[in-house]
């Protein structure tokens, strides 16, 4: 059951979280701006704290699972190295051991 | 942020610093409010004894009885800020023994959203009205005073004085009791 979870894909690339936290950022101060007007107005703290859930709400939504959105600016890895064996390895470490004498 | 349960956390923690936020400037704009009212205050019947006092140090000492009426508007101290109030009807009087004695006869509380005109007629005090010792009999200024407790969502609780006050006098002599 746990693995089912596991599988699913969440991930996001690095221009993703740096929009998606502005996102939420933004949504929840705008929300909780509106809500203290609000409830000032009407003098009731309760509206105010409503209204601050229902920004947190939208920015769960907007925000938690990985839309498309932030899926956009991929990373551009290096292509795969073909396999090493023993040999190479050796070889490498040799190189290595000359550089560091020279 | 790069699972769920990451941009979960930061989200919730950023939620609650603005709701702390939020909670102090529901603070900051009722502060420094006076929340003192004119409040009006009748007696209708005074009556005094003198009984047998268990809990104190003597053995008799003077009872009086209050009854009054209070009307008071307190729709202007509710504001966002105010969960409930806490009333309470206090005498204040000086006697041969004491100097100060403060006593309270009556209280109540006033939840936000519910009836705010207090317009109470022939209320018999709650609490006994007991001297500490025989200083009530003939005490020609009592002061009765209503005071409250404003209960915040956030902040401190003040206690007001209600501006307005009546003085009354006890009866030169006990009553005695009644045979029917």
């Amino acid at each position: 059951m746990l693995s089912a979870f596991k599988s699913i894909p969440t991930h996001m690339d690095y221009k993703g979280q740096k929009l998606a936290e502005q996102i939420f950022q933004g949504v929840i101060l705008v929300s909780a701006v509106i809500g203290f007007i609000y409830g000032f107005t009407i003098q009731q703290f309760g509206w105010t704290v409503y209204i601050m859930l229902a920004g947190f709400t939208i920015s769960c939504l907007l925000t938690l699972p990985p839309w498309p959105v932030y899926r956009k600016n991929h990373l551009n890895w290096q292509p795969a190295m073909p396999e090493t064996s023993g040999e190479n390895r050796d070889k490498l470490q040799e190189i290595q051991k000359k550089k560091k004498h020279k | 942020m790069n699972t769920v349960l990451s941009r979960a956390n930061s989200l919730f923690a950023f939620s609650l610093s603005v709701m702390a936020a939020l909670t102090f400037g529901c603070f900051i704009t009722t502060a420094f409010k006076d929340r003192s009212i004119p409040v009006d205050i009748h007696v209708s019947k005074v009556m005094i004894k003198n009984v047998d006092d268990f809990t104190g140090p003597r053995e008799r000492s003077d009872l009086g009885f209050v009854t009054f009426d209070i009307s008071a508007n307190l729709q202007p101290i509710f504001d966002w800020n105010v969960k409930e109030l806490f009333l309470y009807l206090t005498a204040e009087y000086s006697t041969k023994s004491n100097a100060l004695n403060q006593v309270v006869l009556w209280d109540k509380i006033v939840l936000r959203g519910y009836n705010t005109k207090l317009n109470l007629r022939d209320v018999k005090s709650k609490y006994f009205f007991f001297d500490d010792g025989n200083g009530l009999r003939s005490n020609k200024n009592i002061t009765l005073t209503l005071s409250w407790n404003v209960v915040p969502n956030a902040g401190i609780l003040p206690l007001v004085m209600g501006s307005g006050h009546k003085s009354l006098a006890f009866p030169e002599s006990y009553e005695t009791a009644k045979s029917y």
